[in-house]
């Protein structure tokens, strides 16, 4: 009976932890990102705090880049010529690097308020 | 007289580490921090763990190897390797598993068998939550971590056995200066429970915590030290203490590509204690060092 209750409410801690992240897109806000010439386009964007962000970055050059965040803990590599979603949690109030992993000086950040 | 000869030693050792440490931060200044990438902080403390638990869709494959060195007599050397797979979900959440193998070298150690082998000793899986994510605003971070493992060899002996082990830890670290300086603090309780060969049922628990520094010398290398203080007990409840000890070393961590890293650690022990002997060092339940190298390679 215990064991049954206790497999129950970890299968629901399970299902709620799997759900969490297409629930909280629903209510998130977008931000556009161009690629071009190894440089993002705007470097430096906003978003409001406790909301759920996504990004989409679209690769204008010739190669593929990697639009990559420690502190946003996301990665998604972008095709050249092509566009990328990226989802992202809700975030407390502060600054958020993100980076092409394929090219050190491609850097920009994501100012949440 | 020989365990107080190297005690002695390491009242030396320490303040040198320290004012080490101090120098590279110094000549660490020189560079400019600020156009680093941010680091994952879970490899950068040794045998402390960090708090990162990598990145969404993130994948790793590593090699693992601890080894323990040195009983109150004989010679004794143990390792355990872990070959790890590791996983991040979501971005709250690492999942990581895989497989144990051991080797053990002991000859005229007091209580073991003398032993030269090689094995496969088991299997592991961990399960890590973000609790507390670090922001700008915010320099800690903190994560839960629970691991069983299951071990067909006893890590100490190298003896045939069925042992279950249920590691849960606390790893908490704090960025003390931009992407330069790094605090971290590990929490530990480990209860396990062993059938021996002979059929007896061992039960007992490890509990302890360490404190750990590392300083980002250039972008892609970090070092530092830790302290560990670990506490033994014959009873998972904490009930039957058996003895105590202090390990103290240094760490190293080298990033060689964005996708692939080392870290390296070496523990003393600079204090022990076993109940019922008056001998200094605990080497009953630990270890007089213990050596940590981890390869990762990320895709």
């Amino acid at each position: 009976m215990f064991t049954s209750r206790y497999l129950g409410f970890a299968a629901t801690c399970v299902i709620a932890l799997l759900q969490a992240g297409p629930s909280l897109a629903q209510q998130a806000t977008e931000v556009q990102l161009t690629y071009s010439n190894g440089a993002f386009q705007p470097r430096e964007v906003r978003a409001p705090a406790d909301k759920p962000v996504v990004f989409r970055v679209r690769n204008l050059d010739g190669k593929a880049m990697e639009f990559e965040s420690t502190s946003l803990r996301v990665e998604k590599v972008v095709a050249a010529k092509s566009e990328g979603v990226v989802n992202v949690r809700a975030l407390k109030p502060g600054r958020y690097e993100f980076y092409d992993d394929f090219n050190d000086k491609a850097r920009g950040v994501l100012n949440v308020q | 007289m020989r365990a107080a000869r190297f005690s002695g030693r390491h009242h030396v050792s320490l303040p040198c580490a320290l004012a080490c440490l101090l120098c590279l931060c110094g000549t660490a200044r020189a560079d400019d921090a600020s156009s680093w990438r941010e680091i994952e902080t879970k490899y950068i403390f040794g045998f402390t763990t960090g708090s990162g638990i990598g990145i969404e869709g993130e994948r790793e494959f590593t090699v693992d190897t601890v080894g323990r060195f040195g009983k109150r007599d004989g010679s004794y050397s143990a390792t355990e390797t872990k070959f790890e797979y590791e996983f991040t979900p979501s971005q709250f959440v690492q999942i990581e598993f895989g497989a144990l193998g051991s080797t053990h070298n002991i000859s005229g150690v007091t209580d073991l068998d003398n032993r030269n082998a090689a094995a496969f000793a088991g299997g592991f899986a961990e399960f890590r939550y973000l609790a507390l994510e670090r922001t700008s605003d915010n320099p800690l971070s903190v994560t839960l971590a629970f691991e069983p493992n299951v071990r067909f060899i006893d890590e100490t002996s190298g003896e045939p056995v069925h042992n279950y082990e249920f590691e849960t830890t606390v790893n908490a670290d704090l960025e003390l200066l931009r992407n330069r300086l790094y605090a971290g603090f590990n929490l530990l309780y480990e209860p396990e429970v062993t059938w021996t060969a002979l059929d007896e049922t061992v039960r007992e628990a490890t509990f302890g915590g360490s404190a750990a520094l590392s300083v980002r010398i250039v972008s892609n290398v970090l070092v530092g030290g830790e302290v560990w203080y670990l506490r033994h007990y014959d009873s998972p409840t904490l009930s039957d203490f058996t003895g105590d000890a202090v390990m103290l070393g240094p760490t190293l961590y080298v990033q060689f590509t964005p996708k692939m890293f080392m870290t390296a650690a070496w523990n003393v022990q600079v204090w022990g204690r076993e109940v019922g002997n008056s001998l200094p060092l605990n080497l009953t339940e630990f270890q007089r060092q213990r050596a940590r190298l981890k390869f990762a390679w990320e895709f």
